[in-house]
């Protein structure tokens, strides 16, 4: 018994040092960020740094004045809400197809599905600028809604898969009794039954989808379809460099709501995270 | 809408009158009344060949639209990797690309760079986020630290690319922090020195990404059987013992599709390529999604990138059909 206590009260010291000073360290640099979109620019690049800035709106004023904030924030809105929405018309049926029904084929057409997610975004990012460029879709938001539903496609439909297999199959068999079909069961019994995983599903993906920056930077190219997530890369006021202060202040402002989406999956998240394999 | 459209191609050959209580659904159609005693006859039937068919019916929509996405992009770069693209003009070289690559040094620069870069930062955050999370999922204040810990993955990966190259070079930062405990004497230059550059893209990569391991490791500690461990830990196991011999076997499974997902995830790295370092110094830092970018959109040749994103393309089916395929086996229950 005296052995038991030791252990525990030794680990538990090294527990706080450890749990602690990583969260310094997740912290630290947030903070500091946080301090950079309210201080002068002038305090931003300097031969020492400063930790201590002057208080200063100057960012937001020239967010607000110089850069067509509203319509980034605009863009990214409808590319991400579409996409999410196409994905969830594709995903659902594909999953309760994959998650339902014996037939042929069905693992290597699950696996394609999954092994979709493993491309990298350079490998077609070639190809996908001319099929856009010929569909005369570049540099519009409908071409970026359309290649955001395509990365997510995959993990969007591994995710309700795996939460479509832990309905019990005897919930469905007693409303195939009463005479209900396959489909209306779906809408009826299997959705609503799964709905955490469906929410998780388009939570990650529209996450994914918010981030998304190789094939932005590709397709758009002026302020009609840039979204927050390439706008910062061209938040360059010229021969002035990088407008840093400026930069922060739209990280945070893109941070707040994905913060408040995950905390309200947060049980369900590492289960999104590796499409549906870990359940957590 | 969508449920009245898959209705319409599946359901219409035998309609049970049960579903009469759904007024809309049944609307279309004089079926319901042609078949009047099929109520609560059990299960319905529908023929077997629209039986056979209905899984296909389902997954048709999606496959259609990852097969244009996936494939055909495939065939395309097949394809333009055949010629030299200049502008509007192709020009047919044959396999020329390929025998050109293959003697690229900044191909095989970016390769090597992309398992470098990727292995360090993945083996890193891996061995952190065991760490953290072996310490912190017993602890009460647990669902505290998960939000700390999430909060980098929730920054845009190009915010997170910023606050770093701000932090290394423009703002000077790291190079004072390091001054004021006396490493060095002065400020670092971060992109003069291969190592030290491809440093700041593996702290970005770990500071961000480590939560993602971190999570799923936390999920999978906390669901895990604690009886084992607590046994052990009356037998009088020190910690350490008690996670390589019982923890970490335990999670394996877990460790390995979350490993490999994130994996996948490190070797398409680009943002922060592009924002901090832009591959120097001397194309130290260029990865492989990086190198095929700028051979199509800095420097236009189309079917050279093409070629190149084929024998990528080559590369991530082996790795899926091998690693992946096998890495999603064992984590399933």
């Amino acid at each position: 018994m005296a052995k038991y206590r030791k252990t525990r009260g030794e680990s538990l010291l090294l527990r706080y040092i450890v749990l602690g000073g990583w969260a310094l360290v997740c912290l630290l640099p947030i903070l500091w960020f946080l301090s950079i979109g309210f201080r002068p620019r002038t305090e931003v690049i300097t031969p020492v740094p400063i930790y201590w800035p002057t208080w200063s709106l100057d960012a937001w004023h020239l967010l607000m004045s110089d850069w067509p904030i509203a319509q980034y924030l605009r863009n990214s809105v409808i590319a991400v809400a579409g996409s999410v929405i196409i994905d969830l018309i594709l995903a659902i049926p594909a999953a309760y197809a994959l998650s339902r029904y014996e037939f042929k084929g069905r693992e290597d057409i699950g696996f394609y599905i999954l092994s979709t997610r493993m491309m990298a975004p350079a490998i077609v990012a070639v190809p996908i600028f001319f099929l856009f460029k010929t569909m005369g879709l570049l540099d519009s938001v409908w071409a970026l809604m359309l290649i955001y539903a395509a990365i997510n496609l995959s993990l969007v439909t591994w995710i309700i898969r795996s939460y479509m297999l832990d309905i019990p199959k005897e919930l469905e068999d007693a409303a195939r009794t009463d005479g209900a079909g396959d489909l209306r069961i779906l809408w009826e019994i299997i959705i609503p039954a799964c709905l955490p995983g469906i929410i998780t599903a388009a939570v990650i993906a529209a996450i994914f989808a918010i981030n998304e920056f190789l094939f932005t930077l590709l397709i758009a190219s002026t302020a009609n379809a840039y979204t927050m997530s390439v706008a910062l890369a061209n938040f360059t006021g010229g021969s002035d460099g990088i407008i840093y202060n400026a930069i922060a202040l739209v990280s945070f402002i893109a941070f707040v709501p994905i913060l408040i989406l995950v905390i309200l999956i947060q049980k369900h998240l590492s289960r999104g995270l590796t499409m549906g394999a870990v359940k957590g | 809408m969508l449920r009245r459209v898959f209705m319409s191609v599946a359901e219409k050959p035998c309609r049970s009158d049960q579903m009469t209580t759904k007024a809309p659904l049944v609307s279309a159609a004089g079926v319901a009344k042609a078949t009047p005693n099929r109520r609560n006859t059990g299960p319905r039937r529908r023929s077997p060949a629209l039986r056979k068919a209905f899984p296909y019916l389902l997954l048709a929509p999606a496959m259609a639209y990852l097969l244009v996405i996936t494939l055909y992009p495939g065939l395309f770069a097949i394809y333009q990797s055949l010629f030299v693209v200049k502008f509007l003009t192709w020009e047919w070289t044959g396999l020329g690309n390929y025998s050109a690559i293959l003697q690229d040094r900044e191909f095989w620069a970016a390769l090597g760079n992309t398992a470098i870069i990727g292995g360090i930062s993945l083996t890193l955050q891996t061995a952190i986020a065991l760490t953290i999370a072996y310490f912190a999922y017993r602890d009460p204040f647990i669902r505290g630290w998960r939000i700390v810990y999430l909060m980098p993955m929730l920054f845009m990966p190009s915010a997170v690319a910023f606050i770093w190259k701000l932090a290394f070079n423009d703002g000077r930062v790291i190079s004072n922090l390091l001054m004021s405990v006396g490493l060095v004497d002065g400020n670092v230059d971060w992109l003069g020195n291969v190592w030290l550059a491809r440093m700041t893209l593996i702290v970005a990569d770990v500071w961000q990404w480590t939560p993602f391991l971190f999570i799923i490791f936390v999920a999978a500690l906390q669901g895990q059987d604690q009886e084992i461990e607590e046994a052990a830990r009356l037998d009088g196991a020190s910690w350490p013992s008690i996670f390589w011999n019982i923890s970490l076997p335990m999670m394996r499974p877990v460790i390995v599709v979350a490993v490999t997902l994130r994996g996948i995830d490190i070797t398409t790295m680009f943002t922060n390529v592009f924002v901090m370092t832009q591959g120097t110094p001397g194309g130290a830092t260029e990865t492989m999604s990086y190198f095929i970018y700028r051979q199509g959109f800095r420097m236009f040749n189309f079917g050279y990138a093409s070629a190149a994103s084929v024998l990528m393309l080559i590369l991530t089916i082996i790795i899926a059909q091998t690693v992946v395929k096998r890495a999603f086996h064992s984590g399933k229950k």
